[in-house]
């Protein structure tokens, strides 16, 4: 059993679509799920989303976050999965784990407005690791695909 | 003291009517009633007041679901009933007194199935097994009108083979649970999972509507299985290949299996990642491909091979230089078969190493009969390269046919430089050394790649017949590029499958230096040579 601490970050379609309240009620499931899972799993990180993606840093114990990815793996609300890295990591870059909307969409911005707040999601953390940096401006751009 | 005496010594001491039956019925670690016809329990062993919390007075129907209003009738066979007190499972048989009281007599449901488990179920990813997998279908199939609402996915995984080899086994298990776990999650829970053995699985689809709600299905397990996984810190991609076969009335389980083996094989070699459904054609396609296959094994033992010779020449000379040797199939029932059906059959079964030895030696025997200097041109398949003994059939043809070297000319397309270039050229080199004569056969058809050109110092290059059959100017343009490119590398340039007087004028003024085709001679056999050279003009 490897529970060294490791990283993984990917990005992946959303294929909720966005018609307006199929697409609020599908996150608010997902990010309530990921909220319980992740806090058993010791599962640190970030969940960025917007109408057009998913992206997410997972941060724990190796097993854990393998077990994470495959659940993520098997369901079908999005698709065509970007692994963009698995590495060992000295310490965790996220205190907990958050989410967030992120995104040009004023009206997504307002309604997932609370998520981030309750969620202690803080953008700039975002900034420090170029991992981290490359995966929010993809999410950005991958709003609008 | 053998066993029996041994009991007999036991009981002795004791008078037998100690143990009277209800006695016995007492110590009898499972559950015994007996029951009254108004329902009531009349008596409860110890067991069954275990598992049922069952006493004398109280109601039959209380103690256990799956149980019908009226008592089961003696003769029918044993009902699955669960006990409510405990939540064990039994199968209860019925045997009636004579006055209307019944005896239930009640088995562990888990007794049984703990010997099917055993056997039915995979060890390593907890699927069903192959005789599972089978009784589940048979019975789908005997269900009468619902047999048309099943289908089967046969599914094979793509470059499993490269993780277990590359990974190791250890790895190779955890992904095959954890493609399991995916397809259970792709399927309803009344589908039927099995794992045939190493990466092969079938899934059994209950209530099937209509070919959509299939296709749905496979088209998950493709997106699903195909999706990356990470196993102790590894990255793996793999994807799989599904094959999809509707339940008919008449058919048996092994028929289904097949005809999603069938489509399965279909997809594969549509390219992998993909599903395919099953299609009536198919197994006519694929019985026709396995008789040919063992036709096509015995054809060289029972001389069924020939070879036909023709001609090309030399345009400005107007002289024959030689002749390109091509195969025929006389099969002595389907008459002649075209190399186009059967040589992809070959290079797929690797048949075509020996058979290309047969040509090679074939060639040059009888090209030793012809008069002058005469070449003779042989295709070589880009598999004779990769079986490494090709050099060494080469020498050895030219040794005991007695033919000179420069008198034979090897043909090669594009495709033997795809893979492994260096090995290939190195051959070619060894082979241009013993005098032997390279040409590079339809170019212009495939990648076309100049790199290849530069790569090796072709002494020829065969134009395919498609730039000289027809004359638009694009095609005549890119003829006489290639000509011209040909030969500034200084490579005789030959134009193929020249028909007309005016396509003949045509490749002439293109600086093609070779022709070969219907108008300039047809294939024939090796003893209709010297009379086809004494009259021939060009």
């Amino acid at each position: 059993m490897d529970n060294s601490l490791y990283r993984l970050v990917y990005y992946s379609r959303n294929q909720i679509g966005d018609d307006g309240a199929a697409f609020s009620s599908n996150v608010d499931e997902i990010l309530a799920k990921s909220r319980v899972n992740n806090l058993r799993d010791e599962i640190t990180g970030a969940l960025l989303f917007n109408a057009g993606c998913f992206a997410q840093v997972l941060e724990g114990p190796l097993e854990r976050v393998e077990a994470a990815f495959e659940r993520i793996q098997q369901d079908e609300r999005h698709g065509e999965v970007s692994l963009l890295a698995v590495d060992p990591i000295s310490h965790r870059y996220f205190p907990n784990w958050a989410m967030g909307f992120i995104g040009t969409s004023e009206a997504h911005a307002k309604r997932f407005a609370d998520v981030g707040s309750s969620s202690g999601f803080d953008p700039s953390r975002l900034s420090g690791e170029q991992i981290h940096t490359l995966l929010r401006d993809l999410a950005i751009e991958e709003e609008a695909a | 003291m053998n066993a029996v005496t041994s009991i007999l010594h036991t009981l002795e001491p004791h008078p037998f009517q100690l143990l009277n039956t209800e006695k016995i019925l007492e110590l009898l670690p499972r559950p015994v009633l007996v029951v009254g016809s108004d329902g009531l329990v009349v008596y409860a062993n110890k067991a069954s007041e275990v598992s049922f919390g069952a006493f004398p007075g109280g109601a039959v129907h209380a103690l256990f679901t799956g149980l019908g209003t009226d008592l089961p009738d003696t003769s029918c066979a044993p009902v699955s009933v669960t006990s409510i007190h405990s939540g064990e499972s039994f199968d209860a048989a019925f045997v009636s007194f004579d006055d209307g009281q019944y005896l239930v007599d009640l088995r562990p449901a888990s007794q049984n199935q703990g010997i099917a488990l055993k056997t039915d179920v995979d060890e390593l990813t907890g699927l069903a097994k192959r005789n599972a997998l089978l009784s589940h279908l048979s019975s789908a199939l005997s269900n009468g009108s619902k047999s048309s609402s099943i289908a089967v996915h046969c599914l094979d995984l793509d470059r499993f083979k490269m993780v277990n080899d590359t990974l190791g086994h250890a790895t190779g298990d955890l992904l095959l649970k954890k493609v399991a776990d995916r397809l259970k999650a792709a399927c309803r829970k009344s589908d039927v999972v099995a794992r045939l053995g190493g990466d092969e699985f079938v899934i059994l689809q209950h209530d099937v509507d209509d070919l959509a709600a299939a296709e749905k299905l496979a088209s998950r397990i493709v997106d699903l299985v195909g999706r990356t996984y990470v196993l102790n810190g590894h990255t793996i991609n793999i994807g799989a290949s599904v094959g999809v076969a509707f339940g008919a009335d008449a058919l048996q389980p092994d028929d289904l299996l097949r005809n999603g083996d069938l489509a399965l094989y279909e997809a594969k070699k549509a390219g992998r990642g993909r599903y395919r459904m099953f299609e009536s054609g198919m197994d006519a396609l694929l019985l026709g491909r396995r008789e040919m296959e063992i036709d096509l094994r015995r054809a060289l033992a029972l001389k069924q091979f020939k070879l036909n010779y023709q001609p090309f020449l030399d345009v400005s000379t107007k002289r024959v230089d030689g002749f390109e040797a091509l195969l025929r199939w006389e099969h002595p029932v389907k008459g002649n078969i075209p190399p186009l059906s059967f040589i992809s059959l070959a290079e797929e079964n690797g048949l075509i190493v020996k058979i290309g030895e047969w040509v090679l030696r074939t060639a040059c025997l009888e090209a030793m009969s012809w008069p002058n200097d005469m070449i003779v041109a042989v295709n070589v398949s880009p598999l004779q390269f990769k079986a490494d003994t090709l050099l060494e059939t080469v020498a050895s043809a030219l040794r005991h046919s007695g033919l000179p070297a420069h008198r034979l000319e090897i043909e090669i397309t594009e495709g033997a430089l795809l893979d492994d270039t260096d090995n290939v050229i190195q051959t070619l080199n060894a082979m241009r050394a013993l005098g032997v004569r390279i040409s590079m056969d339809d170019f212009g058809t495939g990648y076309s790649s100049l790199s290849y050109l530069q790569k090796f110092p072709f002494n020829k290059l065969k134009i395919d017949r498609s730039f000289v059959a027809c004359d638009d100017a694009d095609s005549e343009a890119i003829l006489r590029s290639i000509a011209s490119l040909g030969t500034s590398l200084g490579m005789s340039i030959t134009a193929e499958g020249v028909e007309t007087a005016e396509q003949l004028a045509r490749i002439r003024g293109e600086r093609c230096t070779h022709v070969q085709g219907y108008l300039t001679g047809r294939p024939m056999g090796t003893d209709q040579i010297p009379a086809f050279l004494a009259q021939h003009i060009l």
